[in-house]
């Protein structure tokens, strides 16, 4: 027990360099920008966002931030919309330090709350990701590289400062827990195994949510089943993929079947998500939760892909400190 | 950070939250999933009418959801106020039945559809209609427990149709219900059986400003 206490203590003190969280935080900040100004260039603000006052369909209960600011209004809901448009850029950009990148994502993160949640009703799963992605990044804090405070600090675009580990383990704990509880819930008699698997088929019938008629699918209903059982077992399956995670770190290691998981629960879930992107049309969903694949991926396998950054992995496990960046 | 895991976990824990309106058990989406359920535990020896199998359900829901209220009371401000909130009921089942809306205007010759849902011919204010979270709003409004939000997008758009549409009399809002078409019945070329539901129309003349006389 003291040993795994110890091995866990060992595991949040892990320091490494910022790379997979600053991807996880741009791509955070377009998405916030993107849902946003979606439904200000269709012109459905008002429509959407808007009480029944100022020429919205209805009357809004308003978030607890618009209570609090005194009840719905145009300017109000307007200030949040562009607030959220502002705040979503700076994120991206990665601007201010230890105190001022917390101050200016929580900001973020409170007026894109306050205006979505004050129509609960024209929203969906991407609002919450989109939130709980951004409390993360508070709690991250500067991720030290592909930001314009590492270029105002360093004069160049990347850094290997190195930052906390645990808030990219919450983000990777999130998104299991995400998946494995929407997986868990997908209690009809199409989605489980002994049912007839057409939870797939079906749902691609679905008007609302099809960018094009489906019906070309009937040919290849037996591809939709087998794509119904993948998903929820991929779904169901989240825990594996956190244990995977942890084994690639130097943790787990006589559970050496664990090893192919985590690059295969990123595949299909790519593979997943962009098949979602294509047939389907679920607004910022897609891209919210791509995001938080970022952060399966380790640091040194970014900087080895994208060619920046030392790309070193840290050689033990633990508490090993991050190599310093070469001379 | 494990305060945090603990609260996150608790709230995301699979729960029947927003699934205690019966009036949503009738729609026959929800009927055919207590149906087939039903043969389910039937199969395996476990035999209920279904007045006993729903019963049973609503109330094994009704104390789940009681005990869920209690442990996540106390962490309730912080998920809210640090966007930390879970509920990912994400397409936990298809929708057998779903539902499409059309907006028509009448006058003197008629009804004249405008819009209706994914049509490429009827496409008034598509742009605001099809927008991501209005389509995710229209989804809701087809559903009983969202009745009050129908009847106000049904006003809103009387509203703007006396101005978009000055001949126009009336506006007709209504939902076409159609059940999904297996694949059997794709592949054979039978046609979809569809229904219109929650028809709503109002005249048109009390909304549009008076003019003035000079």
């Amino acid at each position: 027990m003291t040993r795994a206490w110890a091995a866990f203590v060992a595991l949040l003190d892990r320091k490494e360099s910022g790379t997979a969280m600053a991807i996880v935080r741009v791509v955070l900040g377009a998405c916030v920008l993107r849902t946003v100004l979606a439904v200000w260039w269709a012109g459905a603000v008002p429509l959407v966002w808007y009480d029944i006052a100022d020429g919205g369909h209805r009357a809004l209960p308003g978030s607890y931030l618009i209570r609090w600011l005194g009840g719905p209004s145009a300017a109000l809901t307007d200030a949040l919309l562009w607030g959220s448009v502002i705040g979503g850029s700076l994120v991206a950009a990665g601007v201010g330090g230890v105190v001022g990148s917390r101050v200016i994502t929580f900001a973020t993160l409170q007026v894109f709350q306050g205006l979505v949640d004050s129509n609960g009703q024209a929203g969906g799963s991407y609002d919450l990701l989109i939130n709980n992605m951004l409390w993360l990044q508070v709690l991250m804090g500067p991720t030290g590289t592909l930001s314009l405070e590492c270029r105002l600090r360093t004069g160049r675009w990347t850094s290997d400062t190195p930052v906390a580990f645990w808030p990219r383990l919450l983000v990777v704990y999130q998104a299991v827990l995400m998946y494995t509880t929407t997986g868990l819930q997908k209690l009809s008699i199409h989605w489980i195994p002994g049912g007839d698997l057409a939870a797939l088929y079906y749902i691609l019938q679905q008007p609302t949510w099809q960018h094009f008629d489906h019906t070309w699918i009937a040919p290849y209903y037996r591809l939709t089943q087998l794509g119904t059982l993948v998903t929820w077992l991929w779904e169901v399956g989240g825990p594996l993929w956190l244990a995977s995670f942890l084994r690639s770190l130097g943790y787990l290691q006589r559970w050496t079947w664990l090893w192919p998981v985590r690059p295969l629960f990123i595949a299909v879930g790519l593979f997943f998500h962009l098949c979602v992107a294509m047939l389907m049309d679920i607004g910022p969903f897609t891209w919210a939760s791509l995001s938080v694949y970022a952060a399966f991926v380790h640091p040194w396998e970014w900087e080895r892909a994208l060619g920046v950054g030392a790309g070193v992995a840290p050689v033990t496990r633990g508490s090993a400190p991050h190599p310093a960046p070469p001379p | 950070m494990l305060l945090h895991v603990i609260a996150i976990t608790t709230l995301a824990f699979p729960a029947p939250a927003g699934g205690l309106d019966r009036r949503t058990w009738r729609e026959p989406t929800v009927q055919g999933e207590l149906q087939g359920w039903r043969e389910l535990l039937a199969s395996v020896g476990w035999e209920m009418d279904q007045k006993t199998f729903e019963d049973g359900l609503y109330d094994l829901a009704s104390r789940t959801m009681a005990v869920r209220e209690a442990a996540i009371a106390p962490m309730k401000p912080y998920l809210m106020y640090c966007g930390a909130w879970q509920s990912w009921r994400m397409f936990v089942a298809p929708h057998m039945n779903p539902a499409r809306l059309q907006v028509a205007v009448g006058d003197e010759d008629g009804w004249h559809v405008v819009f209706e849902e994914r049509s490429d011919e009827y496409t008034w204010r598509r742009y605001m209609f099809e927008q991501d979270r209005m389509r995710s709003a229209i989804f809701r409004y087809s559903w009983p427990n969202y009745r009050s939000g129908y009847h106000d997008l049904a006003e809103w758009i009387a509203r703007q149709a006396a101005v978009d549409f000055p001949d126009a009399t009336r506006v007709r809002v209504r939902f076409h219900k159609v059940e999904t078409r297996s694949p059997e019945a794709v592949l054979a070329g039978e046609e979809a059986d569809g229904k219109w539901v929650q028809s709503w129309e109002r005249t048109l003349a009390e909304l549009r400003t008076p003019e003035v006389a000079p």
